[in-house]
């Protein structure tokens, strides 16, 4: 029953109501009621337009009842309930009004029961309904005391005086100031522990998305630090071990603090192998220094060395003697004529050569490493090279390379320039030996190439990823994996965005290396359902990026946990099924739900 | 008490450290000591020659201080002194802590 606006009587509050206020004798009263009696509303009134509602609806809503409907004769017995008079009907009505105000009643006060609550006052007409309290005389459950009276504890029952500070109990009644104090301690531990476990919630939804445990940091952290943060000072690192040195190393290229004055701690004569992954502080004086204090240098990875010079490279291939490896990425300094001097000097001593991120690395500097260190490679990476434009350049590595074990062709300038043969060639003559395989976003690439070149060629071939690749098609998977003998298996298998895989390539490559796979991604192949994951039962399993992939859910979570006990960290980015009650096995990290929110 | 329950360090310069059993299994060396078949075990007291006071003593209080804060959030900073901090490297190196 919808309660209706109160209506007020304008009328009589101007005119009649000083009239009244003059002549009644009455009472002391509340302001309520001095307020209500003015503005003409009083709990008849009230009363009148309830009995007027039921009636109305009880006649088929027909709508409120006018006056007009004559005053018969049984009105005088009405006109005592309805003071005014102004409705007026039959006495049938009027009983079976009563009769179903008194059934509302009962039912209410059943309701009443149920809910616990105790129905002290008389329930006799829609007064409370109405929410007004006419009289002013129904006492409040508690009454609130007034600074300075004296009141019983509600939890000691000692007697003690009302002050400001007096807290009211969870049962009503005020507390004296000693159960006040407890209170206040109840409530701030409550809200200290509340603080406590959101920032702990907080540390690990933190800590997660770093792929961390949280955990207490050791002493050798603790010391790292240290010695990272006050590196400026600390001459000599002397005896500290290659161990730690490296994890210096690392911890400064992680927090870009590597620069010239740091990177001589790390310069040594006997040092073979040197590992930078942030060079970007290192200026051309540093980079002539790593040449000039190690020229025992077998292996050299410099990442992000931008700032590499002509002359650095230069001074590299005279005097790093010994440089069987080189891993560069972004060295957009080095001009064609310095990368042939470099593959010139040093030849077929070159075993490994990576190079990503620069568009100077032309098709003649191209053409030169393979002409002059081609024969001996057993490493090639090749990423993101814009300054290779010709497609005949890619077509000659079939031509030198012949032991290779890893190749990355990955992001060329344009998706025709590696296409379906030359792959196909380069793994007829270096399948033997090949082990690892990058081809990312090499979209060219169609299912000739995993059929006529992976199938019969790739038997030594442990490590895949053909991210971006999105011609390859579930029938080629499952022409390459069905009864694929050759290979005994792959550990590592991306393949990210390759949209048009499905459930039956990914079941076949499942049922051929599923239990050699450790990492996988199936990032984005939204057209896997859950079948897939029944079938998936990978042993080795230990990472799992299963990102946008649509069709899972906390079952089909719960269930690749059960499957794949080996199973580390998950990705579940974009999954939005995935939700925070799925159950998640004892050691594994689901990373990526919309509920682990910071 | 009994004796069982504490362990005793000593420094090169004869420091002696007298930690609970559970502060010395916060580090792994001294824990794999203690649980073998060592002298060490049924002496209760380990000699470690390779660091003096000064360190042994800053590792004894990152020992109780791991063990007073592992699953507290607001855990106050352990202050490493610079002129330690290479020493101490290679202490908790030694001694996986």
């Amino acid at each position: 029953m919808s309660r209706r606006p109160l209506k007020y009587r304008s009328d009589t509050s101007s005119e009649g109501a000083p009239v009244r206020e003059a002549s009644a004798i009455r009472g002391p009263n509340s302001a309520l009621t001095e307020f209500l009696r003015q503005q003409g509303i009083s709990a008849e009134d009230i009363r009148r337009r309830h009995l007027e509602r039921i009636n109305g609806e009880e006649q088929g809503g027909e709508g409120e009842e006018d006056g007009g409907e004559g005053g018969g004769e049984d009105g005088e017995a009405l006109l005592e309930a309805v003071e005014e008079g102004d409705t007026v009907r039959n006495a049938a009505d009027e009983q079976m009004a009563q009769e179903e105000l008194e059934i509302r009643i009962a039912s209410r006060r059943k309701r009443r029961a149920a809910a616990g609550k105790d129905d002290e006052d008389e329930y006799t007409d829609s007064e409370t309904e109405d929410g007004i309290d006419n009289d002013g005389d129904r006492v409040t459950h508690t009454r609130r005391k007034i600074v300075g009276e004296s009141e019983k504890c509600a939890h000691c029952f000692n007697d003690f005086v009302v002050n400001v500070y007096s807290k009211i109990s969870e049962s009503g009644g005020y507390l004296c100031p000693d159960c006040t104090k407890r209170q206040l301690d109840k409530e701030r531990a409550i809200k200290k522990n509340q603080l406590i476990s959101r920032k702990k919630r907080q540390r690990l939804a933190v800590a997660l998305l770093d792929r961390q445990d949280v955990k207490f940091p050791s002493l050798l952290d603790l010391a790292i630090k240290k010695v990272t943060e006050r590196i400026y000072d600390v001459e000599d690192l002397g005896d500290i071990g290659d161990v730690n040195m490296k994890k210096i190393a690392k911890i400064l290229c992680r927090n870009r603090s590597l620069d010239d004055n740091t990177v001589k701690l790390f310069l040594n004569t006997h040092l073979s192998k040197l590992e930078f992954w942030d060079c970007s502080g290192l200026t051309s004086k540093s980079y002539n220094q790593i040449a000039a204090y190690c020229p025992n240098l077998q292996e050299l990875t410099l990442l992000m060395c931008g700032r590499l010079h002509n002359d650095n490279l230069n001074y590299f291939s005279t005097n790093l003697s010994k440089l069987t490896k080189l891993d560069l990425d972004g060295p957009f300094l080095i001009n064609d004529a310095t990368w042939k001097n470099f593959f010139n000097t040093v030849g077929d001593r070159l075993t490994s050569f990576k190079i990503g991120n620069t568009h100077r690395f032309s098709d003649d500097s191209f053409l030169t490493l393979m002409d002059k260190c081609g024969a001996n490679l057993k490493s090639l990476k090749l990423s993101r090279l814009d300054g290779i434009k010709k497609k005949e350049s890619y077509d000659v590595m079939p031509a030198y390379l012949t032991k290779l074990q890893e190749l990355e062709i990955s992001y060329p300038q344009h998706e025709d320039l590696v296409d379906d043969t030359l792959l196909i060639n380069l793994m007829s003559i270096n399948g033997e030996s090949l082990s690892t395989l990058i081809l990312d976003g090499c979209s060219g690439l169609t299912d000739d190439f995993l059929i006529n070149g992976i199938r019969p060629f790739g038997g030594s071939l442990r490590h895949i990823s053909l991210q971006l690749l999105d011609q390859i098609t579930s029938e080629g998977f499952v022409g390459l994996f069905h009864g694929w003998s050759d290979n005994y298996g792959l550990n590592e298998v991306y393949l990210r965005k390759c949209f048009s895989l499905g459930d039956e390539g990914i079941v076949e490559m499942l049922l051929h290396s599923g239990s050699s796979l450790v990492e996988l991604s199936i990032n984005s192949i939204k057209d896997l359902t859950a079948l897939t994951f029944q079938i998936m039962k990978c042993a080795n399993l230990t990472y799992l990026d299963a990102g946008f992939v649509r069709c899972i859910d906390d079952e089909v979570l719960e269930l690749i946990g059960k499957n794949c006990p080996q199973l580390r960290v998950m990705d579940c980015y974009g999954n939005n099924r995935c939700t925070s009650n799925a159950v998640i096995r004892e050691g594994l990290k689901v990373i990526g739900r919309q509920s682990d929110t910071v | 008490m009994t004796q069982a329950m504490y362990i005793t360090l000593v420094s090169s310069d004869n420091f002696e450290f007298i930690i609970t059993s559970e502060a010395a299994n916060v580090s792994g060396t001294l824990r794999s000591m203690l649980q073998s078949t060592f002298k060490e075990t049924s002496e209760r007291r380990i000699r470690l020659h390779e660091f003096d006071g000064r360190v042994l003593g800053k590792v004894v209080e990152y020992l109780y201080y791991n063990l007073k804060y592992k699953d507290s959030v607001d855990v106050p900073e352990f202050d490493i002194p610079e002129e330690m901090a290479l020493e101490l490297l290679d202490a908790s190196d030694f001694l996986d802590v």
